[in-house]
């Protein structure tokens, strides 16, 4: 509460009041009987609107009036689309609207609609199990909408920078009036048709108008549940209409339908780095690995090495111990014999004969003389004696 | 129509990561280990390009049929 001295002035209550009530801005769709219309000059309409208990005045301006379809009827149930707005001269509340349609009408639109939604119901199109996920990095996505529209251009700005890498295919269909739903169910036997596509967005953007007929209708519904690839609709519309049942993921509008079909490449520069880091440590903990695995065979191949060699030492020093006395053996009976066998020897030898006093006589040539005939008068020839040998010559015979 | 059959970064980034895998396997030779890491720098590479360097390919698909089962061509569509 606040005090005496802190009074407000009415314009600031006013002020105050108009804010709180404008705050939210949002239209909003009321049902009510339609009463007191007066069409002033200026071409404004005003009447009220009221139920059993409240009632509210309401505006239509100039240039909504002029678009009205059908004339207002007094007394008549009507929708009205619009916004409250508070006149901060009288504080008085006024309910602005901007599209107004009889109950009538939305009541045989509605009962269609729910006739649709039963028989999709019937045949599980509507059963959330069904639905689809979509694959987390497409590369190839089919728009279905009208070129004209903002739609494709709301999503190609978003692609853009989320995802530029996508490839977008888009499919020319009106998305109102009456051709509508043929167009959208040709357009939907297209993207079928179309090779390698990730999911599929089908929307309208901007406008924002209510025909959203082309969404309601059943051939369009089963077109968008017969897609082979996952379908996005984004109608742009706060009625969720019966496309929206059907396709696997519901955005609010075109540009949301991007940010679901695609992911951002800033939420995912980083985990390529972290790949990048993830890659080289692996690499790095490879030759670590495959090093110590070295080290230690090397280590166990040295050991076994050294104890091969240590043993072979053991077993030569043993059979060097066990060889050398054998030899040795061996030796001394050999120098044994060969002793006798110089004695021997040397009692055989003829210059052990020339000892006890014989002589030889040898021809120049060697040859031994045995006979006198082979002394002729004159002839050289060598008298071999015990100590050493002699020149000598015949005298006479 | 033709066909998108360039791996996309999705795959890139999946064979990344089933190549750590792989390489944290000690068994691997190492010959084998040294040809998945070149392949996987190699994938590195063409998901940072691919980041970076891709400018949006937008194609309306055109039928000249009324039903959407004639003969399919492209054209380029200003976004």
């Amino acid at each position: 509460m606040t005090s005496v001295e802190e009074a407000w002035t009415v314009s600031k209550l006013a002020r105050v009041i108009k804010g709180r009530v404008e705050q939210d801005g949002e239209p909003i769709w009321v049902r009510g009987e339609l009463v007191g219309i007066k069409k002033y000059p200026s071409g404004h309409l005003y009447f009220t609107l009221r139920d059993e208990t409240s009632k509210i005045d309401c505006a239509i301006w100039k240039q909504v009036a002029v678009r009205l379809k059908e004339p207002l009827v007094e007394g008549s149930e009507v929708f009205a689309l619009g916004a409250p707005r508070v006149w901060e001269e009288k504080t008085s509340l006024q309910f602005n609207i901007t599209q107004i349609i009889p109950a009538a009408a939305v009541g045989a639109k509605a009962q269609s609609v729910e006739k649709t939604k039963q028989a999709l119901l019937k045949d599980g199109l509507l059963d959330p199990a069904r639905k689809r996920s979509l694959p987390p990095y497409a590369a190839r996505i089919a728009v279905v909408t009208s070129v004209a529209g903002a739609a494709v251009h709301d999503i190609i700005t978003v692609a853009r920078r989320r995802w530029p890498s996508v490839e977008l295919l888009v499919v020319n269909s009106a998305v109102q009036g009456e051709g509508a739903p043929a167009e959208l169910v040709r357009a939907l036997r297209i993207v079928a048709r179309l090779d390698e596509i990730d999911c599929c967005i089908i929307g309208r953007g901007g406008g924002g108008k209510d025909d959203l007929a082309a969404f309601n209708d059943e051939a369009v519904c089963r077109a968008i549940a017969a897609c082979p690839v996952p379908v996005i609709s984004a109608v742009g519309h706060v009625d969720v209409t019966l496309a929206d049942l059907v396709a696997d993921v519901r955005a609010a509008t075109p540009s949301q339908a991007a940010e679901f079909a695609l992911p951002d490449r800033a939420e995912l520069a980083p985990r390529i780095a972290t790949a990048g880091t993830a890659l080289h440590r692996a690499l790095q903990n490879v030759v670590t690995v495959r090093r110590a695995r070295l080290e230690r065979t090397r280590d166990r191949i040295g050991a076994a090495l050294l104890d091969q060699v240590r043993r072979s030492e053991r077993r030569l020093l043993s059979v060097k111990a066990r060889i050398a006395p054998a030899l040795t053996r061996v030796v001394d009976r050999r120098r044994s014999g060969l002793q006798r066998l110089a004695g021997q020897l040397h009692a055989l030898s003829p210059v052990a004969v020339l000892g006890r006093g014989y002589s030889l006589a040898r021809h120049a040539d060697g040859r031994l003389l045995r006979q006198v005939a082979d002394f002729p008068v004159g002839a050289a020839f060598t008298l071999t004696v015990s100590d050493g040998a002699i020149a000598a010559r015949v005298e006479e015979q | 129509m033709t066909k998108a059959t360039a791996p996309t970064l999705g795959d890139d980034l999946k064979r990344l990561e089933e190549i750590v895998r792989r390489l944290e396997d000690e068994t691997l030779e190492l010959e084998a280990a040294l040809s998945l890491f070149e392949e996987g720098v190699g994938r590195l590479k063409a998901a940072q390009s691919r980041l970076t360097e891709a400018e949006i390919r937008v194609r309306q698909v055109l039928d000249d049929s009324s039903t959407g089962d004639g003969p399919l061509r492209t054209e380029p569509l200003d976004g």
